[in-house]
């Protein structure tokens, strides 16, 4: 079987490039109908906003190549506009691609976890078209192994890499699970409404709000169903609030050293986490020297982004060693299959001439009485038996060690000639 | 002490012992669940404790301060009336998890001046000993946790504050649970100490009547004793959490080892 993979990525073609490529999620089935029927054994299609890609497999006497002409010729009538930004890897290549792909390790936000999940729902689609089931299967369902144990083995997907998810990273370090603490949002920005999103997702569920403009407090309030505060008041409500989102447009801070000081000391030194992502800030920096109080502005949260995004491409060189490793493993199971036909040959022909040869030999002993034959040639089986499985042994043990090698192919080649194997 | 004395005081032990039990329901479960029975029962104790003192002093003639056990008992009185008049003016009901415990063993220590028959058997006396040993242990290995819990916390702490995120942190417990771990640590560490705070004193007195006074050993029980209680005030009357806390727990490790290691070096010295 061949493997073929091609398509366009983030990496190679604009946005408008990939749009053009794309083939919606209930044109899949017919699309892949339509390559199985232009003579692929095997076909899948991932298509998501970052990457449109075909992998296929064809027989060993064909050639995958025009398959996907053809078929953009059908799909896509204006193909000529992918060239130079198409990209077709083969057999290795291939595999080593869809490994990388599925741990998400080409993806745009290396590590983001959604790729996985479309990449397994292509797959499903696929083989409810009756579209993989061979070889393309095998290097699918180990490209899922592949990313779960680059997430297991390394770090690659536990550091926010978004302002807002850094926010929520924080909040976890300092509360633990997020479940019963409370929110305050200071303002009407859409980063502190973003960041107030996730902090809801993660489980907190007391979300207050204040606004200058009480309609506009009302307003986002209702999005999370929680409570408008009056801006006038919001200081005496803040020692019940474990979490505060500042993304007020105030030309001054609104959340002095005194504020929070005396709001601690209400809260008996119960922590407080304060994300001030308004421009100009919105509290006095020097908040953040109480103790239990923790300030973080835009620039700590996007040094906080950035140290991860650092911490998630050492990750990476460590998944791609892993990637690499499984390929191999991959490859060489492979090979290993391809070499099983020649090695059943194999021992096929020599099971062959051992059973002639005894028959001839007992042929030639007429003096064994019919008792005594049953018994010789039970122990003639045996002893030929032995010499076979010795000789076979260093052959068949070579042809596998040498499957998965650069030259593997040249050695099956030369060991079906020498034992006039047949193909 | 005159036997009639010494049952008022002890039944003021027996009231104030329910000031114990509401300070170990505060800190292990940290609500105040049994407060308006022991104030209650605490300011009874103190009516019984001033009979006890009076009746004392009539039979001697003169202020009852004449050994180390009228002195204890006169100083638990006096810190319950101050505890009393000082919830009376300002509501300080926190001051509870100081006072209700340290006038109990007070008093308890106190009520046991005069002497009183000897263990019924070998078995009763060791089983009661070990009780104490393994509780005390406990208290000691849940303050020790606490220490650890407190330095992981600290770091933690510096981290977050200087807005440094390493991997290496990232393998600490969030903040919030380390401070649970702490307070809960003490809560059960302090409860461990206490009841073997009484356990041994009992014990002690059954034992040597009243010489045991200046055991060492006992006397290292009573400070790290003390230490928690401080711990256990700071922690649920002030409010203090996190740093301050930590740090506190860390000294209070220290203490408690220097103490331990003061007392086994000087009673070394003095076998030598």
């Amino acid at each position: 079987m061949k493997l073929l993979l091609a398509g366009v990525s983030h990496k190679t073609a604009s946005v408008e490039l990939r749009e053009k490529l794309a083939i919606p999620e209930n044109g899949l089935a017919e699309a892949l109908r339509d390559l199985q029927n232009l003579g692929a054994s095997e076909a899948v299609i991932l298509s998501t906003c970052n990457r449109v890609e075909i992998a296929l497999t064809v027989p060993d006497h064909e050639e995958p190549a025009p398959v996907i002409e053809q078929f953009l010729n059908s799909w896509k009538s204006s193909e000529n506009a992918f060239e130079g930004h198409f990209y077709s890897l083969e057999a290795r290549a291939a595999i080593q691609h869809l490994f990388r792909v599925a741990s998400s390790l080409d993806s745009m936000v290396v590590g983001e976890p959604q790729i996985l999940g479309q990449l397994k729902s292509a797959y499903a689609i696929a083989k409810n078209e009756g579209a993989v089931g061979g070889l393309l299967e095998q290097v699918l369902t180990r490209a899922f192994g592949v990313a779960k144990r680059v997430r297991t083995e390394t770090g690659i997907g536990q550091m926010a890499v978004s302002v807002s998810y850094a926010a929520v990273e924080l909040a976890r370090t300092i509360f633990g699970s997020l479940n019963g603490h409370s929110v305050m949002i200071i303002g009407s920005g859409k980063m502190g409404e973003l960041a107030a999103k996730h902090l809801h997702r993660s489980g907190a569920r007391r979300i207050f709000v204040t606004n200058r403009t009480w309609e506009r407090a009302e307003e986002m309030a209702a999005l999370f169903n929680g409570r408008a505060v009056e801006y006038a008041q919001f200081l005496s409500v803040l020692p019940e609030i474990d979490i505060v989102i500042a993304s007020s447009g105030a030309p001054h801070y609104i959340l002095s050293r005194d504020d929070m000081q005396r709001t601690i000391a209400v809260r008996k030194n119960k922590p407080m986490f304060l994300i001030d992502i308004g421009v100009p800030r919105n509290i006095d920096p020097a908040v953040n020297d109480i103790e239990g109080v923790f300030l973080y502005d835009v620039d700590d949260l996007e040094g906080v982004v950035s140290a991860n995004i650092r911490e998630r491409s050492k990750q990476a060189e460590q998944a791609e060693t892993i990637v690499l490793d499984e390929v191999e493993r991959m490859m060489a199971r492979l090979k290993l299959e391809e070499v099983t036909p020649t090695i059943v040959s194999l021992q096929e022909r020599w099971e062959n001439i051992r059973a002639a040869e005894v028959t001839r030999a007992l042929r030639r002993m007429p003096n064994l009485t019919p008792e005594q034959r049953p018994e010789v040639a039970a122990q003639m089986d045996a002893m030929t038996k032995a010499i076979i499985n010795k000789i076979a042994h260093e052959p068949i043990s070579a042809l596998r060690r040498n499957a998965g090698q650069p030259d593997g192919d040249q050695f099956i080649d030369a060991v079906r000639k020498v034992f006039h194997l047949q193909d | 002490m005159g036997e009639s004395s010494l049952l008022w005081l002890r039944v003021a032990a027996g009231l104030y012992s329910l000031g114990l039990l509401d300070a170990i329901v505060t800190v292990l479960r940290r609500r105040e669940g049994l407060f308006r029975i022991a104030l209650g029962a605490f300011g009874l104790g103190a009516i019984f404790q001033l009979v006890s003192i009076v009746e004392q002093g009539l039979v001697q003639h003169h202020f009852p301060v004449n050994d180390f056990f009228e002195v204890m008992s006169l100083c638990a009185w006096l810190v319950t009336i101050v505890f009393l008049t000082v919830y009376w003016r300002f509501k300080a009901e926190s001051l509870s998890v100081f006072v209700f415990p340290l006038v109990f063993v007070m008093t308890l220590v106190a009520a046991l001046s005069n002497p009183v028959s000897r263990w019924s058997s070998e078995a009763v006396r060791s089983t009661w000993l070990t009780v104490h040993i393994v509780l005390a242990l406990f208290g000691y290995a849940a303050l020790l946790f606490t220490a650890v819990a407190a330095v992981v916390y600290l770091m933690q702490e510096r981290q977050l504050k200087r807005k440094q995120t390493r991997s290496f942190y990232r393998l600490f417990p969030p903040l919030g649970m380390l401070d649970e771990l702490i307070s809960q640590s003490l809560g059960a560490g302090f409860v461990a100490i206490t009841v073997s705070i009484v356990i041994i004193v009992i014990w002690a007195h059954i034992s040597y009547g009243t010489s045991w006074i200046d055991n060492g050993l006992i006397s290292t029980s009573f400070i790290t004793w003390g230490i928690y209680l401080a711990l256990i005030f700071f922690r649920v009357s002030a409010g203090w959490r996190g740093r301050k806390a930590a740090i506190l727990a860390i000294i209070a490790l220290c203490c408690s080892a220097v103490t331990w290691i003061a007392h086994f070096r000087l009673e070394s010295h003095l076998l030598q």
